[in-house]
């Protein structure tokens, strides 16, 4: 089921008229049954995987919770800070294990369903006999997310930054939660359970603003993200050395928007369903092109999976045995510089996974490492980049803070081709286009409008990203925009509203019976 | 111990001393690296030792509340 189908509406108009109607002890019934209906339908069979997460993550952590319990008892009883200091080590220890016991089969239950189908054609020639059946396996949907999600509680109660939930259920609605359940953003457990626990009342201007924001996101997907990818589709579909350089320019900088527009909008829409039934849950997007550096670029994009790999694995990492010894030994042999090595290897480890967990390609290993280089750089430079700035006279902001934010976008740029292209080949041609056969005057001549996109779509494209951005940079600024268009006359309010919705209506790109294409991170 | 920590900050991140909001995570102010030298020096300086369980937005959302985790972690 997709968030954008009429199955999906209906479902999210039940499940609201239901949730008020309910006793509010009784609503998150309501939003646990709506998420299971639509997660079982789009899977469109039994969802085994999801419940087998849900029952590892709900054991691991009453584990977690008795063990501490009995840690708390026994540190009690204890009188000298040695003994307490040695108790706590072997509880942590039991914990430890416990913990590791239930990530490897987690992680071992996604690496397995994200890699059977590639690795199935080697492991034939190697066994020798038939693994066909591993080719077929089919990747649960939203896997990759509500995995992390699992992991993330069972560290957080580790950690005792959340209470173990003694409710599987419970468990399973955190899990399973529809608006974010296939996309994210990555939900925490704590602010969660507290909002589904405490009741709800109907308002109306609630309901509106969630709806305003989830007509927003269609927008930004059916009108730009769709739209744009024709021409992407298109352009990466040919022959790389038939193509100007200057026409993968446009392709790729379309692609950058793509990706931003289809993913952003995927999360205004799970917002606004949420934000219907007043659940709040974590932004994921804070207008990431106006970064001014690539570690700026990645605290606006994807913010829950950043803040999420920032707290278990780099600091997990970091702050674990092993990087502490690392740490110390490196201080001490190279004093100031020797600091840096530590968080340089746990920022290598973390876009090594992120690369890992994007994609099943080498182009995305490559993406991870390209990243993880590009921040442990800059985190080297970093202390010489005012003095660099004084000598050359460069203040900041103004042009320089354009400066960085072209620089920011270059640097994204080269790494998405590498991720739109079909095959490291094809991005080594593309890139070559760019030095040898880039081309410019293509981009003036009718050879742009061959790819799929004619003149009025690029006109009507130069205009809704005119919006887009007039939108953003209002946010930028501080604006909340929903606000700022209630609190105008109710002609300039409506009509803004229409314009929203007709031109959703009639230039939205739709399918066969008003299908719309799938979203781009629901592969991921 | 409030000098030293001021002063470890100052050396780390000078904004976080006239930082007078609650989520110096999340504006920016601090970011992750700087966290983890953050969270060196006052291992080192006040012979204790953070856990990840620590370092978390709550206990890094503005001084008060890293010289309040410090206390606590002297006090254990």
């Amino acid at each position: 089921m997709q968030l954008l189908s009429l199955s999906f509406v209906i479902l999210w108009a039940a499940a609201f008229a239901l949730y008020y109607l309910a006793p509010r002890r009784a609503q998150w019934y309501i939003l646990l049954a709506a998420s299971l209906l639509f997660y079982a339908v789009g899977l469109r069979g039994f969802p085994l995987h999801l419940l087998l997460i849900g029952l590892i993550t709900y054991g691991g952590g009453l584990y977690l919770k008795d063990n501490l319990e009995r840690e708390k008892a026994a540190v009690s009883k204890c009188v000298d800070k040695e003994s307490r200091k040695a108790l706590k080590a072997a509880f942590g220890q039991r914990r430890k294990r416990v913990q590791v016991l239930c990530f490897v089969c987690d992680l071992g239950l996604l690496v397995f369903y994200k890699y059977a189908v590639i690795v199935s054609p080697f492991l034939e020639k190697i066994v020798g006999s038939d693994v066909g059946f591993l080719g077929k396996v089919i990747m649960p949907l939203g896997i990759s997310f509500y995995t992390l999600t699992a992991i993330g509680y069972l560290t957080d109660v580790g950690r005792e930054n959340c209470e173990a939930e003694t409710n599987f259920l419970k468990i399973l609605l955190f899990l399973a939660y529809f608006p974010s359940v296939t996309q994210g953003p990555f939900n925490r457990y704590k602010p969660m359970k507290e909002q589904f626990e405490s009741g709800h009342d109907f308002q109306y201007d609630r309901m509106l603003r969630g709806i305003q924001r989830f007509v927003w996101g269609a927008f930004k997907k059916l009108v730009i993200a769709d739209r744009i990818g024709i021409f992407v589709d298109r352009v990466y579909g040919v022959e790389a050395s038939s193509v100007p350089g200057s026409i993968f320019v446009c392709a790729t900088v379309f692609y950058m928007l793509q990706l931003y527009a289809d993913f952003s909008g995927y999360i205004d829409m799970a917002m606004g369903v949420s934000e219907t039934f007043d659940i709040a849950m974590p932004e994921n997007f804070k207008r990431p092109y106006f970064a001014g550096s690539v570690a700026e670029f990645w605290r606006r994009w994807h913010i829950t999976l950043g803040t999420w790999f920032k707290d278990y694995v780099m600091f997990s990492f970091v702050m674990s045995g092993v990087g502490r010894k690392i740490g110390k030994a490196c201080k001490k042999r190279w004093n100031t510089p020797g600091r840096q090595i530590v968080p340089i290897m746990g920022t290598m480890l973390v876009w090594f996974f992120t690369g890992l967990w994007h994609g099943r390609t080498l182009s995305y290993m490559l993406w991870g490492i390209y990243y993880g280089v590009i921040m442990s750089v800059s985190l080297l430079l970093e202390q010489r980049y005012p003095l660099w700035k004084e000598r050359l006279h460069i203040r900041d902001g103004g042009l320089w803070s354009f400066v960085c934010m072209v620089r920011t976008w270059l640097i994204v740029f080269i790494a998405d081709v590498l991720i739109r292209s079909e095959s490291l080949t094809q991005a080594g041609a593309i890139y070559e286009s760019f030095l040898i056969r880039l081309r410019p005057m293509s981009l003036l001549s009718h050879e742009i409008t061959s790819y799929g996109l004619s003149k009025y779509d690029f006109m009507l494209l130069l205009a809704v990203l005119a919006v887009w951005l007039a939108v953003s940079v209002l946010e930028e600024r501080g604006r909340d925009v929903r606000a700022y268009l209630a609190a105008k006359p109710a002609l300039v309010r409506w009509g803004c509203y229409y314009g929203v919705v007709l031109t959703l209506l009639l230039t939205g790109i739709y399918g066969g019976g008003y299908d719309t294409a799938t979203f781009m991170y629901q592969s991921f | 111990m409030e000098e030293k920590i001021l002063a470890i900050l100052k050396e780390h991140c000078e904004d976080a001393l006239t930082y007078d909001g609650d989520s110096m995570m999340e504006d920016g102010v601090i970011d992750s690296f700087t966290v983890i030298n953050v969270v060196g020096d006052l291992e080192d300086e006040f012979d204790i030792e953070i856990d990840a369980k620590y370092v978390v937005a709550e206990n890094f959302k503005n001084k008060e509340a890293i010289i309040a985790l410090v206390r606590k972690l002297l006090e254990e």
